[in-house]
This record gives structure tokens, sequence and C-alpha cells, in this order.
């Protein structure tokens, strides 16, 4: 079964009162152990599939599945649970928190989520990520690359069965970016996550199990290999 | 029988019941000098008037008037306090300055207090606050002083008191006690100073004394009165008063007193003499009254025909409110003749009634 | 008209995105505003425009004749026989009480007779158009009759009305004569004859005043020194109205210090101010630096960041205006209150919007914004385009020098307690005031340190105790530190105010409560009906006294007379007492410690006095000494004993036997009973028979409990007022801390939105922001209550002592602290609410994705 899977999903915000078909009739589906690429150009709907993917946002019509849930039939309360087990997220900024530290901001979901042995999870993470022994530095002192490992370990420590990348490498030079690649697609081997990543690049898309190539809210084409 | 305190009286006299304790002016009087000239405390109503007319020794002719009321009040417990009233003492001060054209006039009221007014036969004073009247021996030491001007007069009398009406009483109207006890210093050579807006001036002229206590007066039909004093140059002098009735006419009841150089006094009845206002008048533009200014006195069975005439017509005291009694009262100048012989002199005239009816009745 | 447009929208347009920040803000500022300018406002009314009550029908007299005691009447005659041209006007001058409403209403005996004769030119000396007071008609028959009264037309009494007054101790019946209009200056006031009030007051051989009006020429003061030959020694001539000026300046340490107090308001909401402005400082530094590089000037930046300060104060201040205009009216009736109880009877006059008050508003609302935004407005142009560009790793590039505001902070603290031993200026207490900004300014540096080192210390520690959330909020707390720092400045000013001010108050109430266990020592106590107040003293009829003393269960009655007097331009209160064996004092009540018995020895028959301790602070005398006072007609010297504690009224007193006293002034009756019982009866039986005595009396009988809840209910209302005050301080300072929070939330909305990517429920966010409430709570109430107790101290020891001389005991005032506190601490958290809800509301998809 589909970790996730999207249904005749279609998405219309309203800009300055004109309504706008960010997804128009979206189906995908995306299995465990899948390395997915989702190219585009800018605001082909990379991040609003994304988003709806991992239940930050609502579709406008059809159906949104994660894990087998309908995900319009939750309320707040359980979205926020169903984020918590099954999705992890990457941004293209790191988004790490400033005044925490690499520890810290990896243990995060588990300590918002409530859950003991934070710090041993998050110390096997960052071993998965090959940072061993940078846990107690603050985010400034560490490289680009460094700061998007801390944040796939972050996305990694509750062991999700989706993991959604946004531009993962958009800020990193070409050879950290490939190597930061190169590590989501081991650890979705290793982890069995489904790994649902917006790209530019075609080194990821090379990479990837599937392209599925996005123009204007709809899907253009479905590549696999 | 002059007053500015008639309105005041009158209220008084209707309101207080106990005016029955007060003694009434009835003949038998014993007079007793000087102790007469000071208060009597039994009557409800005392007035002295001091009016004269000056010369300054620039040359200047004034007109002074000052005068001083006592009004009983309650005659109550004996247990009085400081600031009870038992009587109301009024005074009047005017300064009239004939030359000058000007007419200056102030009153004030006080009740005895802590010797704020008075009269007193033990240190022979008559006060009203820094108004008096001294006696030093005869003589009669005067002080005024007001904002605009100051007067202090030595009155000197050249003749002794003399006690109008017949047997001793001067009678108003009909009935026994409508009458007051009436005495006069006819003659008082006066000397002293004059401060006028600044300027100090010797003066010296001649002033009248009137006193006068009773506790009844007018009858209900009489409306007023005009008074005059007369200082003549034969070293006489003439008092004489009309009291006017409600249809016009001379009240029976005016009368007058002729006082010879040598200081006897004879009393003049209504009939003996005429007193009629010439055609010359003066409307006061505050109270709208017309007064006649001018006077025609005669008494015939002395040949003595007199006009009296005012320098400053404009000698009315105005009270400005309803009730307070506005009146013309100041100094004249009298020419004419006695016999072939001509003859003149200066004197103050009073009237009363002319804005309204002076209501002086028991 | 450019730069105001380029202002506009770059300074102003970007406030309107943030309404409810923006209105906090102005909101702050406006109750600054609006509480300095309504005590401004009702301290005109209530104390400043103070005109004393008996000036009531005063006219347009120049100088008066007073003595303590009253003026020996005779010197009425005196001086109307003065060959002079001056009108004068003698008084009786006291206070009646309207039975049915209880109101004080003071009682003038005029010279109706001599006011007469100025009737008919409608010129009276007093009462103005004379036919409006007097119906002429019946004026002598009325002033015949003692029962006659006059009232002001406010009254609403027509003539013919009865009214029932209570004069003393007794209640007569009066009629309404005629009624004079009261409205301009002049109080309503009950009118009588001079004889009418000399009767029902027993006041024989004295007048309370003489008015006089004195020709133009010579000067007034030559006609002072003219008449002064003419009067007695003990009888004082001075300036017609002098009791108002020196009411006045008896009040205005009283005025000084609540003025000074509602700018704490003020100060709070300038760390507010200032909070706002160096947000706007940072998140507009991209903006800075885009302006600087096309070619505004650094004095350009400058401008527009003093010029927003300006628009908040000036917003403000225009709000303020009509507020502080309400709030005067809430205000004036609590001044006063405080000023009826501790000084002297007046009622206030109206409250006047005047230019001065609105000139007031509008330079303190803008100046103290520009104050305080002038350095953060500075630092903002001193940063350079490319600097400013280049968005900075944190949005908080905060520049705080811990340690070395830490010394500074320690220097000022030094420099406070050196300011708080400088004597006072002028009768002020200048230096304390100064010392107490020295230590808020102290405090506020050394916040910064404080903040840092307890957040660093205990979030990990909080995070374990309160989760995730908690340990969020202490971090995002310390990572901006300035603006924590800020905050818990405001807030922990406005609570160190309040708590500062309850210290006070806690322990003069303590101190007083300690001080009536000595002072009053009797059983019983008696006095006149009718409200009290520290310049009335009517007085209760001798034979009721003698009576009273005769009584089976009285072992004895201690006779207090009082007199209201001036002295050294000053009120005062004169006093006697019997000096009657029975006071059995526990504690000395001396300053210099002796046994009771072995003091009251020493002026026992004696021209010798006490005087109380405020009073020697007033006209700097001590035991030892010698002050001369005027009794009478005559002129005396007394020996100043010793000096006793005196908290019962801040207007110094003098107290005398009763026998000296009546040496100089005979009359006998006394102000108020003391009565102790006999070992045989008990108050209450005793308070019976009294009761039973007193028929026909109006008279009130407390017993010493009831006298002393009575006493601290009237401290109680006295303090209301700054009560008041610092509750608007900490209203501003919560809502300075919603504000900020707000601003909070929406700079940290990436973050926010972050943590709901991460998993965080919507709850999880609101706690962590209600967490950061209830932190900087915390901080504050920690600093407030340091930063209090210190300010307490120079409240205590330095600015009371200097403005009012009271010895006032330490004492923690716990339960009310703790309650304040407790307020304080549960309405920061409530302020956190909103900016939670906000923060929950927030949508993560364009937190995160907004860049």
């Amino acid at each position: 079964m589909a970790i996730v899977s999207l249904q005749t999903v279609s998405k219309d915000y309203l800009t300055d009162g004109q309504p706008v078909h960010a997804l128009d009739s979206v189906s995908l589906d995306v299995n465990r152990g899948e390395f997915v690429a989702l190219v585009g150009r800018s605001g082909c709907g990379k991040s609003t599939l994304l988003n709806l993917a991992g239940a930050m946002d609502f579709p406008t019509a059809g159906r949104v599945m994660i894990d087998g849930v309908d995900t319009s039939t939750l309320n707040d309360a359980g979205l926020t649970a169903l984020r918590r087990e099954k999705v992890g997220f990457i941004f293209q900024s790191f988004q790490l928190l400033h005044t925490l530290t690499v520890f810290e901001n990896v243990e995060l979901p588990l300590l918002l989520a409530g859950k003991p042995n934070a710090r041993a999870a998050a110390r096997e993470r960052l071993a998965s990520v090959e940072l061993d022994g940078l846990g107690d530095r603050y985010p400034h002192q560490l490289s680009g690359g460094q700061m998007q490992r801390v944040g796939i370990a972050r996305a990694l420590i509750q062991s999700p069965a989706l993991l959604l990348a946004d531009e993962p490498t958009g800020n990193l030079d070409t050879v950290t970016g490939a190597i930061i690649l190169e590590l989501l697609k081991r650890l979705t081997r290793e982890q069995n996550t489904a790994t649902l990543l917006a790209t530019h690049s075609a080194e990821a898309a090379a990479l990837a199990d599937a392209v599925v190539r996005l123009r204007d809210g709809k899907i253009e084409e479905i590549l696999r290999r | 029988m002059r007053s500015k305190l008639a309105g005041l009286a009158a209220t008084l006299l209707f309101l207080n019941p106990l005016a029955a304790q007060y003694q009434t002016a009835v003949p038998g009087y014993r007079f007793e000098f000087p102790r007469d000239f000071f208060d009597h405390p039994g009557f409800q109503t005392e007035w002295w008037y001091f009016t004269g007319n000056l010369k300054s020794t620039n040359g200047r002719h004034y007109g002074f008037e000052l005068t001083f009321f006592r009004q009983a009040v309650s005659r109550g417990s004996a247990e009085a306090a400081t600031w009870d009233v038992k009587d109301i003492y009024l005074a009047h001060l005017a300064l009239s300055d004939l030359d000058g054209q000007k007419f200056y006039h102030t009153e004030r009221s006080n009740r005895a207090g802590p010797g704020i007014a008075g009269v007193s036969a033990s240190s022979a004073r008559i006060w009203n606050g820094n108004w008096q009247i001294q006696w030093e021996g005869a003589d009669q030491e005067l002080q005024a002083i007001d904002k605009q001007f100051q007067l202090h007069l030595t009155l000197h009398p050249e003749k002794p008191p003399i006690i109008h009406g017949e047997n001793d009483v001067s009678q108003k109207s009909e009935g026994a006690g409508h009458a007051s006890y009436y005495i006069s210093l006819t003659r008082l050579a006066a000397m002293g100073k004059l401060e006028v807006n600044g300027e100090t001036l010797g003066v010296s002229g001649l002033a009248w004394m009137d006193h006068e206590f009773f506790t009844h007066q007018l009858g209900a039909d009489q409306i007023g009165w005009d008074w005059l004093s007369l200082q003549l140059e034969d070293k006489t002098e003439l008092m004489l008063f009309r009291i006017r009735r409600k249809d016009g006419s001379a009240d029976p009841f005016s009368a007058g007193t002729f006082v010879d150089a040598r200081g006897k006094s004879t009393h003049l009845r209504a009939d003996d003499f005429t007193l009629e206002p010439l055609a010359e008048n003066w409307t006061s533009p505050s109270t709208h009254a017309t007064y006649p200014i001018a006077w025609k006195i005669v008494i015939s069975k002395w040949e003595i025909e007199l006009e009296a005439h005012t320098a400053l017509a404009t000698q009315e005291l105005a009270g400005k409110t309803k009730i307070a009694l506005s009146y013309w009262e100041g100094a004249i100048h009298l020419e004419g003749h006695r016999g072939k012989t001509p003859l003149g002199g200066v004197g103050y005239l009073e009237m009363t009634g002319y804005d309204r009816p002076v209501n002086l009745a028991p | 008209m450019g730069r105001l447009f380029l202002f506009y929208r770059l300074m102003l347009r970007p406030l309107l995105l943030e309404p409810v920040r923006a209105l906090l803000t102005i909101l702050a500022v406006t109750l600054g505003v609006a509480v300095v300018l309504a005590i401004e406002l009702a301290g005109t009314a209530a104390a400043g425009s103070f005109r004393a009550s008996m000036e009531t029908l005063a006219g347009d007299n120049d100088l008066e004749i007073m003595a303590s005691g009253g003026v020996p009447e005779a010197v009425v005659g005196t001086l109307t026989a003065l060959p002079y041209s001056i009108r004068i006007s003698p008084r009786i001058e006291d206070s009646a009480v309207i039975a049915v409403t209880q109101q004080t209403l003071p009682l003038l005996g005029l010279d109706l007779v001599a006011e007469s004769s100025s009737w008919n030119r409608s010129e009276s000396p007093s009462l103005g158009s004379a036919e409006s007071f007097l119906p002429a008609e019946d004026a002598m028959h009325f002033l015949e009759s003692p029962d006659s009264i006059w009232v002001g037309a406010s009254l609403g009494k027509k003539p013919g009305d009865q009214v029932r007054l209570l004069i003393n101790d007794q209640l007569r019946e009066f009629t309404v004569r005629g009624v004079y209009p009261d409205s301009n200056g002049n109080e309503s006031a009950i009118v009588m004859d001079l004889a009418a009030a000399q009767r029902a007051l027993h006041r024989f051989g004295r007048v309370d005043r003489i008015l006089l009006k004195v020709p133009e020429v010579p000067s007034i003061e030559e006609w002072r020194e003219r008449l002064r030959a003419a009067l007695p020694a003990g009888v004082e001539i001075r300036a017609q109205g002098s009791g108002t000026d020196e009411n006045r300046r008896m009040l205005a340490a009283f005025r000084w210090n609540l003025r000074l107090l509602s700018y704490i308001a003020l100060i709070v909401g300038a760390f507010l101010i200032y909070n706002t402005i160096s947000v706007s400082v940072v998140r507009r530094r991209p903006e800075t630096g885009i302006v600087r590089a096309l070619g505004a000037s650094r004095g350009a930046v400058l401008t527009a960041f003093i010029g927003e300060a300006a628009f908040f104060g000036l917003a403000g201040a225009a709000f303020g205006l009509p507020v502080g205009r309400v709030m005067a009216s809430g205000a004036v009736k609590l001044m006063a209150a405080t000023v009826e109880s501790l000084y002297v009877s007046s009622r206030p006059g109206s409250i006047e919007l005047n230019a001065w008050s609105v000139t007031l508003a509008l330079v303190i609302g803008p100046g103290v914004a520009i104050v305080s935004a002038y350095s953060l407005a500075r630092e903002a142009s001193l940063v350079s385009p490319v600097e400013a560009m280049a968005r900075g790793r944190r949005e908080y590039m905060t520049r705080i020098h811990k340690s070395r505001d830490l010394w500074f902070a320690l220097a000022l603290g030094i420099a406070a307690v050196v300011a708080a031993r400088v004597p006072p200026m002028g009768g002020k207490p200048v230096f304390g005031y100064f010392a107490a900004i020295l230590l808020v300014v102290a405090s506020a540096l050394a916040i910064p340190a404080f903040a840092d080192a307890i957040l660093s210390r205990s979030s990990r520690w909080l995070g374990k105790i309160l989760g995730v959330e908690a340990l969020l909020a202490s971090q995002s707390l310390s990572a901006s530190l300035r603006r924590t720092s800020v905050l818990v400045g405001a807030l922990s000013t406005a609570i160190a105010m309040m708590a500062s001010v309850g210290i006070m108050v806690g322990s003069f109430r303590e101190t007083v409560l300690l001080w009536m266990n000595d002072r009053l020592p009797a059983d019983l106590y008696l006095r006149p009906a009718g409200a009290p107040a520290p310049d009335r003293h009517p007085t209760v009829s001798l034979e009721l006294a003698d009576k009273i003393s005769k009584l089976p269960g009285v072992a004895g009655v201690d006779r207090l007379r009082a007199y209201e007097i001036s002295y050294d331009g000053l009120p005062a209160t004169l006093a006697s007492v019997d000096l009657s064996a029975l006071r059995s004092d526990h504690r000395s009540n001396f300053f210099s410690g002796r046994p009771t018995e072995q003091v009251l020895s020493q002026i026992r028959g004696a021209d010798a006095v006490l005087v109380s301790e405020p009073f020697t602070y007033k006209h700097h005398v001590r035991a030892g000494g010698t002050i001369t006072l005027r009794l009478g007609a005559t002129r005396a010297s007394f020996r100043i004993v010793d000096v006793y504690y005196d908290y019962g009224s801040e207007r110094g007193t003098i107290l005398m036997d009763r026998q000296t006293m009546l040496r100089y002034l005979p009359d006998p009756a006394p102000s108020n009973l003391a009565i102790y019982v006999t070992p045989h009866a008990t108050s209450e039986t005793v308070q019976e028979e009294i009761t039973e005595a007193s028929a026909g009396y109006r008279v009130l009988v407390a017993s010493n409990r009831d006298l002393r809840t009575e006493a601290i209910r009237i401290f109680d209302r006295t303090f209301a007022i700054t009560y008041a005050l610092e509750a608007v301080a900490v209203i501003v300072a919560v809502m300075g801390v919603a504000g900020a929070l707000l601003a909070l939330v929406i700079d940290r909305r990436r973050e926010l939105g972050l943590l709901r990517f991460l998993g965080a429920s919507a709850g999880q966010v609101r706690k962590q922001i209600l967490v950061e409430a209830g932190l900087l709570g915390l901080l504050a109430n920690f600093a407030g209550l340091a930063l209090g107790f210190a300010l307490s101290l120079v409240l205590i020891y330095v600015i009371n002592k200097q403005s009012f001389g009271w010895s006032i005991r330490f004492h923690w005032p716990v339960a009310v602290l703790l309650g304040a506190i407790s307020v304080v601490y549960l309405a920061t958290v409530l302020a956190g609410l909103y900016p939670a809800q906000v923060a929950v509301r927030l949508n993560p998809l364009e937190a995160v994705h907004e860049e």
C-alpha cells in the first residue's frame, strides 16, 4: 500500500481575490522505499503538493491518504499526531532553531511528541548522517552541508514513513548537494521510507526512482525507473 | 423732622409690636444741657444733624451735611452680647462743592458692637466709625472721613440751644405723642479744614445742629415734607417745615421757629408763614423725581420776604433700591428783605417724598 | 512634503499592518499621559485651585487680621475709629452641619447691619448684589431674630424654609431668610448676622477674622505697617487670603509627591516605547540599508525613527487628554478625601482642562517617546548600508554589553546611596527622588545580566520540568535579550513601584497601629457630632463635660481643646489638654525617650509646650528651643520641652497644658473628651450612661476600639489614590507585555511555523507563548521586588521623612505584597493569551515559505 496517496487532488488559492489553481486533479502514490523527485518550474505546484502530502494543508478537491488515513477526516490534533508519527520535513534553508544546540534541534520533534529517550535517538540519527560528536554545537558553528544533515537527522528522528524534502540542496554548493542527495537516497533505503523530493536539480532527478514532472499544477509525466 | 431713616423706621414701627414700650414726646419734659445733647434710649428714633455753609481760604464755597441716626431695634433681655443689635446707627455724609458743581455723598450703618458706633454722654461723644462729634466744653469737634474727602471742623455755638414747638413739643400730627422733642443749635461758628481729592483747604462758615428724638411722628395722610434752616445776616435764624398731605395741601401741623439775635425763640404756627415753591424745578435723572429747588418764604407779621435758591441743583441723595428713600438736601442761599431792609443769608433745604410718599406713620 | 510622504510610507504604513500592537503602544502612552494629566488636574482641583472655604463671601479685601484663638473684638472698635477710609469687615467663622444631608458647610457670621448700608448701592463688600440676598423690607426684622440664616443658592433652599443645623454639639432650627449666588468662587455657606453667630457658637469677646479694604494709596504694605501700629501684639495683620496660600503651601509637598508618583506610569510607558522602537529598528534593518544605499542620510534615518516614536507619543497624548480628564474626576475624589482627612476641610474645585494641562500632555507624551527612542534611532542611523542589507544571522543582533552595564548599575546604585543622604532642597526631597530614579536606572541596566543569568541557568532545568515548550520559551527570551530586558524593566519598574509604596504604606500603617496603643489610652472618647476635619474644632458644651465627669462609672475626664492657627506661614493646630495622671502610656511617645509622666510634669502649668514630629520638620524647631505664639491679644514665648510622635495629621501640632492655654484663651469649652472608666465599671455601661447624660447634645461617643478602627479606615482611604496610581502603572506594564509578546510572535512566526512542521500541536505553541509571558512575569517580579525594597527604603527614610517628617518603622506587609504580586503575575500570564492565540492562528505554510 502506498504511504501517501493523492487521489485527483486539486488545490485552489485566492490571491488578491483571484483564484489560482495551484494543483489540478493530481493523482500520485508513493510507496515505502521509493525515492521520488518532483520537478518543474518555480510556481508549478511542487511545494503545494508537498504540503498536502505532509498533512500541513487540505485539498480543495480530491483526497489525500497518508498511510491509509484520509487527512480530511482529521482535526488539528489528529493532523498533528499524524505528522508526528508519519512525516518528516526537510527544508531548503534548513530551518534550524539557532537558539538550540544540534542535539536539541534534532530531538525537538520527539520532545514535542512527548517521547522518552530523545537524546539517545538523536545521537543515533546524528550518527546516521555522519555528524557524530557535533551534537553540542550550535547551528551557526556548522557549515551549510552540516546544517542540512542536522535537518535530515531531525526529519528522521521519529522514523517517519514519509520524508518530504523541499529543495534540500537549493542552498548548497553542487558537491555538498550531491552528497546530501546520496545521503537521502541511502537513508530512504535503510529506513524504508517513502521520500518525496521537490527539486530543480538534474542530479537529484537522476538519482530518483521516479520523476514526477509538474507543469501549471498538473502532472505532465511520471518517469519510473 | 428730617430723615433718611424714615423708610427704615417705618418698617420697624410697622413690624415691631414692642413700639409701645418706648416713650413718646408729650409736654412736661425737663430739658437739661449738655445731657440732652446726647442719647435718649427710651425713645425709638433719634437723630443729630450737622449742616453748614463753608467758604475756603481760597474763596470756594461748600455745603456739608453730617447726620447721625439711632433707631432702636430691641430692648430685650438684660443678658446682652457685644454684637446684639439693640440700636441701628446710621449716618450720612455729604459735601456740596458749590463752585465745582460736584456733590459727594456716602452713608454707613452699624450696630454699637465693640465701640463701633454710639452716643455717650459720659464721654460727650456721638460717633459712627470715624465720623464723630466730640464735645470739648461747649464746642464740638466734627470729624468725618471718606474716600474722597475729609472734614475736620470746630463748631462754636454762638447761641444757647433752643427747643422747638409749643410746650417744648414739636407736634407733627393729630394725637398725643405724635410729636418729637426737637433741639437746635442754630448758629455754630465753623472753622477747620477740608481735604478733598488730595487738596487740603482751610474753611470757615456757619453750621446748624438739629437733634430730635421721638417714637411716633407722621399721620397716614402725610406724604412728605419740605424743611428749611435759614441763617440770616441780621444774626437771626429761621426753621420752617411744611408737611404735605396726599391731596397736595399743606398740613396744619406745619410749623417753624424764629430765633432772634439774642437767641430768644418764637414758635411759628402754620398760619404764621407761607412757604411756597417758585417755578424752578430740577428732575433727578436717577429717580425721576422733580424737586422744586427754589422757594419763597413769607412771614407777613414781621414783613419778612425771602427767596431761597441753590447753587447746586443736584444735591439729591438717591437710594438705588426699591425701599431706600431718596431725598434732596442741600445748601441754599437767601435773598430778600425785612421791611425795607435788604436781608440775605445761607441755609439748608430738605425735601422728601417727591419720588414716592414717605411712610412715617405709627 | 516628499519627506513626509516617505515617512508615512516607510514608517507609518507598516504600523497599520499590525494595528493591535500599534494600538497597545499608543494605549500605554495614553495611560501614562492620562495619569500624569489626571493627577495634575485633580491636584489643581482638590488642592491647587483650593480656596480656603472660609474665603467664601470674603469679597475684594486687601488685608486680614487674625490671632490664634480669635481676635479680641475690641480691635474692631479700635480699627473703626482710625482716621482712615478703610472698610472693616469682622467675621465669625466656623462650620455647621446640615442635619438632613450631613453636609458640613462654613458658618459665617457677618456684620449684616454694616453691610446693609451698602445694600442700596448694590456694592455690599461681601454679598454682591444686595437684593438677591436680603429682601430689604424685612431686613432689619430678620437681623433681630437669631434664627435667621442666609444660604448659597446651590443648596436649593428658598426664603422661609426651615433648616436644622448642628453647630458644635447643639442641633437647632433656623429659617432661611434669603439666598445668595454661590457660583463663582463663593462656596455655599451658612450666613448669619454676627449677633446670631456669636450666640449660636457661644463665641463671646472674639471674632475670628477682620477683613480690611484699604485705599489704593499708599501701598498695601504701607497700610499694613500703619495698621499694625494700632493693633495689640498678639494680633497678626497679613494679606487677605493668606490662609489659602498657607493651605496651598501645606499641600505643596503632598501634591508634589503625588505628581512624581504619577510619572511612574509614564516611565513604564517609556520602556514600552523603547521596546516598540527597538522592534521597529531591528525589523527595518534591511529597509534602512536600502534607503541608505539609495541616498538617505544618517540624519534622515535618525529623524525617521524619532518621528515614529514621536508619532506614538503624540497619538498617546491626544488620547491621553480626554482619558486623563475622565480619570481626573475619579482622582479628584480620592485626593479630596486625603486632603480632607490629613490637611484641611475643603471641597474640590471644578476640573479645568486649560492650556497648561493640554501643553503638558502634548509635551510629555512625545517628549518621553523621543527621549526613550533616541539611542535606538541613533544606533539605527549609524549602521552602514551594507551591514544593514546583509540580513543578520539572527533577527536580534542586540548590542548588549551585559557586564559593562552591570558596572554602570553598581556605580549608579552607589550614587543613589549618596543622593539619599543629601538634605532636602526647599522642603522638597529632590535628592530622594533623584536617588529613586538612579535606582530605577541602575536596575534597568542590571536587568540584562540578571535575566541572562537566570534564563541561561534555568532553561534546561525548566525544559525538564515544564516540557520542551518551556525550554523553547526560555531560549527564545534569552536569545532576544534586549527585548526581554526592556520588558522585564518595564514590568519590574511598575512592580517595584507597587511594592515600594506597598511597603511604605504597610510600614506606615503598622507604625500608626503601634502608635495608637500609646496615644489613645482612654476608654471612651467624645466629640461633637459632624464629620471631623483637621482644621475644624467644634466644641462640646462645658456643662456636658462637667456632667460626664460626675457620672458614677467615670474615673476621670481629660478635656482637649484645639484651635486652628497659623504659625510661621503655615496652618497648624494649637491644642491643650488636661494633663491628668490617668494617662498610662506603655512606652515613651517622645523623641527623648523619657517616661511620659516626667515630660508632662515639665509642661504642667508652665509656659512650655510639646510639638508634634511633623511640626519640627516644617518649622525647624527642636526640643529645648522656644516658639513665639500669638494668642488672642498677646504674644508669648513657650519653651519646647519635647517632641512627640504624631501620625494623626500631617499639619504640625503644638500641645500645651489646659491651664496654660486658658490663661491666654479663656474659652473653656473643650473640643474632645477622653473618658477613663473606673475599674469597677465597664466601658459599655459607662458609654450608655454618657449617652443618657448627653440627651439634648449632639455628640458622638466612641470606644477606644471604635476610634482605632475609624482611624485605620481613614488611613486606608487616604492612601487609596496611591493604590490607584500603582494599578495604572501595572496595567500599562501588562499591556506592554501583551504588545511585546505580540511582536515576538510576529517576529518569530517562521520559527513557530516550523514547530508545527516538526509536529507541534496548537496547544504546544500556545503553551510556549504563555510560558514566555510567565517567565517575563517571574523575572519582573524578582527584579521588581528587589528594586521595590530598595525604593521603599528611599521612600520611608528619605522622601517621606523630608516631605512629611514622619518616623516610620520598616515593616514587610507580606500578605498585601503577595496578593499584589500574584495579581500582577496572573495579569502578565493573561496578557500572553492574545499573542498566544495569534501564534496558533499563524499559517505555518506562509511562515516557513515566506522567503
